[in-house]
């Protein structure tokens, strides 16, 4: 596969207007080594139309930066992202510290259009740049004991303003089982549409897990460790009822206070219509067998 | 009650078209789509947060009287159909925007989300009220009549706070910050008088 470089993608001027977005090559290839035709992957791509960079630059759930969707954009500039460091910890034979410009040295990028769905009923398209999550894994060497991952967000309160309140048990932590964590679809995000990353979207580092809901997707990873027994995730641990460990998107399980059945596309302006949300948001094909024999409705 | 016969008075109108300008601003720029990428919960959070905060506002106005001595009272009923007018916008953009006017998705909202029914119950006890605002209505209901009736409002601003917590994901400054008034708003309407009462009682016994 060819290395993408930024500059390679789209031009900006081109993908400013959403519905003239043509999806990258790279895509294609990656949706192939996933398991799917090229053909089925086209067919599935196409259907995904991004928002735009305003769009996604600018609704952004990061509590970090304060509760407000426009917060994030306002108060993220401060935050230094160079340099940056990936503490890797836990059940691993590659224990240690490391700068995240030598773990992106080696890493081909590509680009992956994903569907994003909101815990809060809304989703929007994103086109991502950077690398499956498994290549990182491979390289750390994780023991045999090692069934899950779990990540953590920066923890830096003078830079992030949010983190000063606490409506969350700070830092923010997630965590997905081994198996999820090398599922050809998770994704380690280093940019959008072709450029770095903006700091409100999860900058350096963000992971991408397109078929669960979007607070699991973690943004701004400073550690990432292997672990035997199932990690703390942040929404689970500040509302155990509401928030499960796997919140895997599901229109046929019920948030207790509201309903997961619809969701809201963002960027369809006033009069956008509702559209139905579909099981594993899309990807039931890729991870569905991830979930065989499971109770969704008591593993939510 | 569209503004109801008593504006006589041309600073009582210009308090009205203040107040209310809001609302077609807001839906003009959502139309011109300038309200960020989603305009439907901008419209429809706005809308509710303000009618929440006048509400908070228009019962404030007694207290201020009574604990302050600052006379606002000529202003209470502009202020109670104000916040009236903004919960009728925030349900409108609810029934037309989010929900597409679905009956399907109204029914299923209203049968199983607390903060729908909340929010809902509240809506339909604002209704009597904004009905028999006029000095009319007052008169034909007899005051005292009409006073009983208008204690509805305390229950209408307890299920709208009680609508706002249930439909958050966490404590915000914002909702801590309403539901704090609610609750000083809703403590000194308890009588002193009773709660002597009870004391008296509990140490009496």
């Amino acid at each position: 596969m060819k290395k993408l470089k930024y500059s390679d993608i789209t031009p900006e001027n081109y993908y400013i207007n959403r519905r003239n977005f043509i999806a990258g090559s790279a895509v294609f290839s990656s949706m192939i080594a996933s398991g799917l035709t090229q053909n089925e992957a086209e067919a599935s791509i196409s259907q995904l139309s991004p928002n735009s960079l305003q769009e996604i630059t600018n609704y952004n759930n990061f509590y970090e930066f304060g509760t407000s969707k426009t917060d994030p954009a306002k108060y993220s500039k401060k935050l230094t992202t160079i340099p940056w460091q990936l503490e890797v910890d836990g059940l691993t034979n590659k224990k240690g510290i490391f700068d995240l410009e030598k773990i992106l040295n080696n890493k081909q990028l590509e680009e992956r259009i994903y569907r994003l769905r909101c815990v809060e009923g809304w989703s929007m398209v994103i086109p991502w740049i950077g690398f499956p999550l498994k290549k990182l894994i491979d390289q750390m060497d994780p023991k045999n004991e090692a069934r899950y991952v779990a990540f953590e967000t920066l923890y830096r309160p003078d830079e992030m303003r949010g983190q000063r309140y606490k409506i969350l048990d700070w830092p923010y932590v997630e965590g997905l089982t081994i198996e999820e964590a090398m599922n050809p679809l998770t994704f380690l995000a280093t940019g959008l549409y072709g450029k770095e990353l903006p700091n409100q979207n999860g900058a350096p580092l963000r992971l991408v897990v397109p078929w669960k809901y979007g607070f699991k997707s973690i943004k701004s990873i400073v550690k990432i460790s292997f672990t035997s027994e199932q990690p703390k995730t942040t929404w689970s641990a500040a509302n155990p009822r509401e928030y499960g460990f796997f919140s895997n998107v599901n229109p046929n399980v019920d948030h207790p206070r509201w309903s997961q059945a619809t969701e809201r596309v963002i960027g369809e302006g006033l009069f956008g219509q509702r559209r139905k949300t579909e099981m594993f948001n899309g990807y039931e094909k890729e991870v569905g067998h991830l979930y065989k024999g499971m109770d969704l409705k008591k593993h939510y | 009650m569209i503004f109801s016969r008593s504006i006589k008075n041309y600073r009582i109108l210009g308090l009205y078209i203040i107040l209310l300008t809001p609302i077609p601003v807001y839906f003009y720029l959502g139309l011109k789509n300038r309200l960020g990428p989603d305009p439907v919960k901008f419209l429809e959070h706005k809308y509710g947060e303000l009618a929440l905060i006048f509400l908070i506002l228009t019962l404030s106005i007694t207290p201020l009287l009574k604990i302050f001595k600052v006379n606002l009272i000529k202003y209470r009923r502009c202020f109670g159909l104000v916040t009236f007018y903004y919960v009728f916008s925030h349900i409108l953009i609810y029934l037309i925007f989010d929900i597409g006017l679905s009956l399907d998705l109204l029914v299923s909202d209203l049968k199983k989300r607390y903060y729908i029914i909340a929010g809902f119950i509240s809506f339909m006890l604002l209704v009597p009220l904004a009905v028999t605002s006029s000095d009319k209505a007052v008169k034909r209901l007899s005051p005292k009549t009409w006073k009983r009736l208008h204690k509805l409002v305390f229950i209408a601003l307890s299920l709208s706070i009680i609508h706002f917590i249930l439909l958050s994901k966490t404590w915000t400054i914002e909702l801590l910050t309403y539901t704090l008034a609610t609750m000083i708003i809703l403590l000194l309407r308890i009588k002193y008088k009773k709660y002597r009462l009870i004391f008296f009682n509990i140490f009496n016994s």
